[in-house]
């Protein structure tokens, strides 16, 4: 059971990435020669209102050979800073909201729930309503960003209609999170044992209102991009990872995917990201019309024990994919370790992937069809 | 292209009448707060008890005081003390880090419009180079949602721009981590004098849940929050650089 949840097979990932040419390994450039050859140093300050990282594009002529990728400018010792704080729940969780900004509820429910599992005597399993809340802001959480990344990948292809107002509809559903906790990333809702927020009927009637409100309205301007026929050029068959490829490098999520049921491409990933939006919408109605009585817990959590350690593993379905919070416990209940891996930090080598023998121009649709965590990876 | 235009349409108008009008703010939105005039010592530390970031309750010579430069308006103490309440009041940017200490028995808050004399000249056009470093993005993504229709800055002439040759300030968000402390650096000597630096979300004004690392220069403006509000950055900006254009009444 310990064997089968230890960090080794973090670090066997992580050894993996290196293997590829991994973010880890920043001197393990490789050089390119001939007449064409020339590469192209991008960031770690971008030209948009993004996170810091660094891309170099190593091209012969027009098309990317390799495209390297170095991380790390973010880190801030998240997870130090949260064994650092132990005892202290609301400092601890204001730690994993903040860790990955996007993922805040996902991140919440994450620790949420390993205290939980870790400590029965102390948190209160969660009840119905409190598992309620925290599966309705999970999926606007997930609307949100899928929104806003399709705008933007719209915005990238210069189909700027679908990128106004996907903007504009983003905002809609940030302010619905806003209406459950007064904040528009869903922080400050979530607590072990408890939630903050309850869901009354006329915030529920509030809710649905706002919802058949805007998704009309959405699915208004993604039919516009979706039909668009310079939009599906640009989509189709563009950064594309395979089957086998995802599988080899152990890809996650929405990407795992759009590799698996789609060929692998832009298009596949948008498509998966839209299909997602109307699936959580269906979901956000079902618990709120109070169809779903009876609400699993977010995370799969597991437990191994030995005599002097526990450690317990919390995956969440957030809008990226799986996110994997890890403790180890002593036997007095002092946190001795914290870990977060982010499904970013699965497949950031995949958008490395998918840049080969594309040209550089492509590069802001492959890398917002991913659209991954840079704060969530490094921490 | 039929269909295009018809969405467009359908779509209309879609700005919003702030800064003309009060922000149309949540319920439970948590703004500026206040501290009630006989908070105690022990008060305090009731509510540093619950506090998650260091510091940003203290009690000194002065008396009580909560740091908006430190908090996160996670609204934990109001929930553990009756002595502090968070009140609606959305305009938070402040051009001093002291202006940030809100002191018990407050009584009326006006923002502070005493400007820089240099800032009052990019009225109209302050181009903004958005430096992240070492935060969580939040404060990035709601510096971005200014720039949807929703909100749309650019009618009063803010912009993020891409290259900081092109910029007037840096726009800070994030604690400054160490491996983004040259970056900063370097992009903030590559902008043409005179440059400011403001400083956006609690991480970037005092290192919020983290340290703060070396800032290139004193900040000129102070945009509290985690993240901060789009209605608070932009009423921050338009002050900033004393643009009035949208107030109707002069």
């Amino acid at each position: 059971m310990t064997e089968l949840f230890s960090y080794s097979s973090i670090d066997d990932a992580l050894i993996k990435l290196d293997s590829l040419g991994g973010y880890k390994n920043p001197e393990k450039v490789v050089p390119l020669k001939g007449a064409a050859a020339h590469e192209v140093a991008v960031g770690p300050v971008h030209a948009g209102v993004i996170e810091p990282g660094h891309f170099r594009f190593q091209c012969m002529g027009e098309d990317v050979f390799n495209l390297q990728i170095f991380l790390g400018y973010q880190h801030r010792g998240v997870e130090e800073a949260i064994v650092k704080a132990d005892g202290k729940i609301s400092r601890q969780i204001a730690l994993a909201e903040t860790c990955a900004g996007d993922t805040s509820v996902a991140a919440a429910t994450a620790f949420a729930e390993i205290m939980e599992s870790a400590f029965p005597e102390k948190f209160a399993s969660p009840d119905s309503s409190t598992l309620r809340v925290r599966s309705l802001m999970l999926e606007l959480e997930r609307i949100a960003n899928h929104v806003g990344d399709l705008g933007a990948l719209a915005g990238d292809v210069a189909f700027l209609q679908s990128a106004a107002f996907c903007g504009r509809i983003r905002g809609e559903y940030l302010n619905m999170t806003a209406m459950l906790c007064g904040n528009r990333f869903g922080r400050n809702a979530i607590e072990p044992g408890s939630s903050l927020v309850t869901i009354d009927e006329t915030l529920s009637q509030q809710l649905k209102e706002d919802i058949s409100r805007v998704r009309p309205e959405l699915d208004r301007a993604l039919k516009l991009m979706f039909h668009d026929h310079s939009v599906c050029d640009r989509f189709d068959g563009t950064g594309k990872v395979s089957k086998e490829l995802a599988r080899e490098i152990r890809l996650v999520g929405v990407a795992r995917r759009a590799s698996g049921d789609f060929n692998g491409d832009v298009m596949a990933r948008a498509l998966v990201r839209r299909v997602e939006i109307n699936e959580a919408h269906d979901k956000i109605l079902k618990i709120l019309n109070g169809e779903v009585l009876e609400m699993p817990p977010q995370s799969e959590n597991k437990i191994a024990s030995r005599s002097d350690f526990t450690l317990v593993v919390s995956t969440v379905e957030a809008w990226r994919g799986p996110l994997v919070h890890a403790a180890i416990f002593s036997s007095e209940g002092k946190m001795e370790k914290y870990k977060i891996v982010d499904p970013s930090a699965h497949n950031w080598q995949a958008l490395a992937w998918a840049m080969r023998g594309e040209q550089i121009s492509n590069f802001p649709i492959c890398n917002k069809s991913f659209n991954l965590s840079y704060c969530g990876t490094d921490r | 292209m039929i269909k295009a235009l018809l969405a467009r349409l359908k779509e209309g108008f879609r700005t919003g009448s702030f800064p003309a009008t009060p922000p149309n703010l949540p319920p439970d939105f948590r703004g500026r707060p206040k501290l009630d005039f006989d908070t105690t010592a022990e008060d305090i530390d009731e509510m540093r008890k619950v506090c998650p970031v260091e510091n940003a309750l203290f009690y000194d010579e002065k008396g009580a005081c909560l740091d908006m430069g430190r908090c996160i308006f996670c609204g934990r103490c109001a929930r553990a003390s009756k002595k502090v309440e968070f009140t609606k009041e959305y305009r938070l940017g402040v051009f001093k880090r002291e202006d940030l200490l809100v002191r018990a028995g407050e009584k009326e808050y006006a923002p502070p419009i005493e400007t820089q004399t240099e800032a009052l000249a990019l009225r109209g056009s302050l181009h903004l180079r958005e430096v992240s470093a070492g935060g969580c993005a939040a404060c990035e993504l709601d510096a971005n949602v200014l720039a949807t229709p929703a909100w749309d800055m650019a009618r009063f002439g803010i912009k993020f721009t891409a290259s900081p040759r092109h910029a007037d300030a840096v726009y800070l968000t994030g604690p400054v981590s160490k491996n983004m402390s040259l970056a900063l650096e370097k992009t903030f000597q590559a902008m043409p004098e005179p440059r400011f630096l403001i400083v956006a979300g609690a991480c970037a004004i005092s290192g919020g849940l983290h340290e703060l690392g070396s800032l290139p220069e004193k900040p000129s403006l102070y945009i509290p929050g985690c993240p901060p509000h789009p209605a608070t950055v932009l009423e921050a900006l338009l002050r900033f650089v004393g643009d009035r254009s949208y107030d109707k009444s002069r």
